[in-house]
C-alpha cells in the first residue's frame, strides 16, 4: 500500500512536468503548422506568421550593412521561407515570385512541379533561422549569408507520412536588391561548417 | 475519483499515445540504407537496397522529386540528371508493409564552369585610390556555387601601360578585390579567370579634376576675349568636353561671371569691359591665373 502511495506521489510530481513539456512541444509544432498552412499571400498581410530570423552582420565586409537594409533582409528572408514552406505543402508555386528570383526561383518552381506530378508533398516546421551576413559587395548589389536553421521536414505521399526529419540545416544564401525588397537569388544547402 | 492513480494512468496513456503519434512515423523503418556521404553534381549514384520484394523509392532534392517502384535486393540507380543541383537529397524506400527507411546524401558542386563577374563602377577618374571593385562568383556547369576554395585571377589590361594581375582565393564561392584606377584615361579591361573559365568586363577611365587652369586675354576695344590653355588633370589627361570653366570679371560696372563648357580641350568667353578690369578663371575647385585688362584695376 505504501508502495502504491509512493508511486502515486511520484506520478503526481512527474505528470505536470511531462504534460507541460509535451504541451510546449505541441504548441511549437502547431504554431509551425499554422505558419506553413497560411493562406496564399497576394498582398502583405499583417496576420501572416513568419519564421523567426535573427540576422548577425558583425564584421561584414567589404561593405558594412545599413540598419534599414538589415531589417529588410531579415523580413524578406522570413517571407521567403514562409512562401517556400507554403509552396512545398500546398504544391502551389504562385507565391514564390514574391521573394525568389533567378536560380532559386527556377529550382523551387521545378521542385513544386515535380511534387505535383508524383503526389509527394512536404511540410516544413520551421524553428527559426540564425542568419549571418558573410559578404556584402561594395556596390551593394549582392549579399551572401549563411543560415543555420532547425527544421522538421515531413514528407507525405498523398496523405501518408513516409518520412520525418528533425535536424539542423545550413544554407548559403545569395540575396540581391530589387525595387522595393531583397530577393533570394540562390539558396544552397551545405554541410555545417564555421563560415 | 478525480485524483486516483487510475485517472493519472489513463491521462498518462493518452499523453504517451499522443506523443507516439508524432514520433512513430519517423521510427517506422525497414532495412538500413547505405548512401554515399557526398556526390559530385551530375554523377550517377548507385545505392544497394537490401531485402526482397517490391518497394517504393522516393528521392527528394532541392529541385527534384522522384517516385518509382523498385525491387529490393538490387541496386537503386539515381540518374545523373536527377542530382545536378547542389544540396542535400533525401532517399526514402518504403516496402510493401509500409515500413520506410531513409537516408540523406549531399551533392556538391562540380568543377568551376561559369563566372558571374561584376565590375564597378563603369566609369572612374584616373589615379583614384580604391575606386574599382571586382567581384566574381564561381559556379559549376549546373550553376551551383562552387564552395570549394578556388583561385580567381583578376587580369587588368589598361589602354596604355603594362598589364598586371591579382590572384584572390574564393571564400564561399566568392572572390573580390579592390584597386585604384591607373594614371591614363581610356578603356581598362579586367578579366576574371578561374581554371579554364574567364569573363571580361571593361571599365572606362576618364580624366580626373583639372590640375591647373591658365588663360590668356585678347582685348579689342571694349571687348576682351578669353581662352584657356588645354585643360588637363594632374596625369596629363585632357579634362572631358563639357566640364564647366568659370570666368569672373571685376570692373567699374561690378562683378560678373560666365560659366562655359570646355570644347576641344579649351574654354572660351567674351566680356565687355568698362575701363580697367581684372579677370580670373576657375575649373571646379582649381583656381587659375588672373589677368588685368586696360591697366591695373
Amino acid at each position: 500500500m505504501t508502495s502504491i502511495n509512493d508511486t502515486t506521489l511520484t506520478f503526481r510530481k512527474m505528470l505536470p512536468r511531462f504534460v507541460k513539456a509535451t504541451t510546449f512541444a505541441i504548441a511549437v509544432s502547431a504554431l509551425a503548422v499554422a505558419q506553413s498552412s497560411a493562406a496564399p499571400r497576394t498582398e502583405p498581410q499583417p496576420q501572416v506568421q513568419l519564421p523567426e530570423v535573427h540576422l548577425d552582420a558583425i564584421g561584414l565586409s567589404p561593405r558594412p550593412i545599413e540598419e534599414l537594409t538589415g531589417t529588410t533582409i531579415a523580413r524578406h528572408y522570413a517571407l521567403a521561407w514562409h512562401d517556400l514552406a507554403l509552396g512545398f505543402e500546398s504544391d502551389q508555386a504562385d507565391g514564390l515570385d514574391e521573394e525568389f528570383v533567378g536560380f532559386a526561383r527556377d529550382r523551387l518552381m521545378q521542385r513544386i512541379d515535380e511534387q505535383k506530378q508524383t503526389g509527394v508533398h512536404v511540410r516544413i516546421l520551421d524553428h527559426g533561422h540564425h542568419l549571418r551576413a558573410v559578404f556584402y559587395s561594395m556596390d551593394g548589389t549582392a549579399m551572401q549569408l549563411a543560415d543555420h536553421v532547425q527544421l522538421e521536414i515531413q514528407t507525405f505521399d498523398g496523405n501518408k507520412l513516409v518520412d520525418t526529419q528533425n535536424s539542423p540545416h545550413d544554407y548559403i544564401v545569395l540575396m540581391t536588391p530589387g525595387a522595393d525588397r531583397w530577393y533570394v537569388r540562390d539558396l544552397q544547402e551545405v554541410s555545417a561548417k564555421p563560415f | 475519483m478525480k485524483n486516483t492513480p487510475r485517472c493519472y494512468f489513463t491521462l498518462c496513456k493518452r499523453v504517451i499515445g499522443l506523443a507516439l503519434c508524432f514520433v512513430l512515423p519517423g521510427w517506422a523503418s525497414g532495412a538500413e540504407l547505405h548512401v554515399p556521404a557526398t556526390v559530385e553534381a551530375g554523377r550517377t549514384v548507385s545505392i544497394p537496397v537490401p531485402g526482397s520484394g517490391q518497394a517504393t523509392f522516393y528521392l527528394v532534392g532541392p529541385d527534384v522529386v522522384v517516385k518509382r517502384g523498385v525491387n529490393l535486393g538490387s541496386d537503386l540507380q539515381i540518374q545523373s540528371s536527377d542530382i545536378r543541383t547542389a544540396g542535400f537529397y533525401r532517399v526514402i524506400v518504403c516496402d510493401s508493409s509500409s515500413a520506410c527507411s531513409s537516408a540523406t546524401f549531399e551533392v556538391k558542386a562540380a568543377q568551376p564552369a561559369h563566372l558571374s563577374f561584376f565590375l564597378h563602377p563603369s566609369r572612374v577618374p584616373v589615379s583614384f585610390p580604391d575606386s574599382i571593385d571586382a567581384t566574381a562568383f564561381v559556379f559549376d556547369q549546373y550553376y551551383n556555387l562552387v564552395l570549394t576554395p578556388a583561385a580567381v585571377d583578376f587580369r587588368i589590361t589598361p589602354a596604355s601601360g603594362a598589364s598586371f594581375s591579382r590572384q584572390v582565393p574564393t571564400r564561399n564561392g566568392v572572390a573580390w578585390m579592390r584597386m585604384g584606377s591607373t594614371p591614363h584615361e581610356g578603356a581598362v579591361e579586367v578579366t576574371a579567370v578561374s581554371g579554364k573559365v574567364e569573363e571580361a568586363r571593361v571599365i572606362q577611365q576618364v580624366a580626373a579634376e583639372a590640375c591647373e587652369v591658365r588663360m590668356k586675354a585678347v582685348t579689342s576695344g571694349k571687348t576682351v576675349t578669353l581662352e584657356t590653355d588645354p585643360v588637363r588633370d594632374c596625369s596629363g589627361n585632357a579634362v572631358p568636353d563639357g566640364t564647366v570653366v568659370s570666368f569672373t570679371k571685376i570692373d567699374r560696372a561690378g562683378k560678373s561671371t560666365v560659366d562655359t563648357p570646355i570644347k576641344k580641350d579649351v574654354a572660351r568667353a567674351q566680356f565687355s569691359v568698362e575701363g580697367p578690369a581684372r579677370v580670373s578663371v576657375a575649373c571646379g575647385v582649381v583656381l587659375g591665373n588672373e589677368v588685368d585688362v586696360n591697366g591695373k584695376l
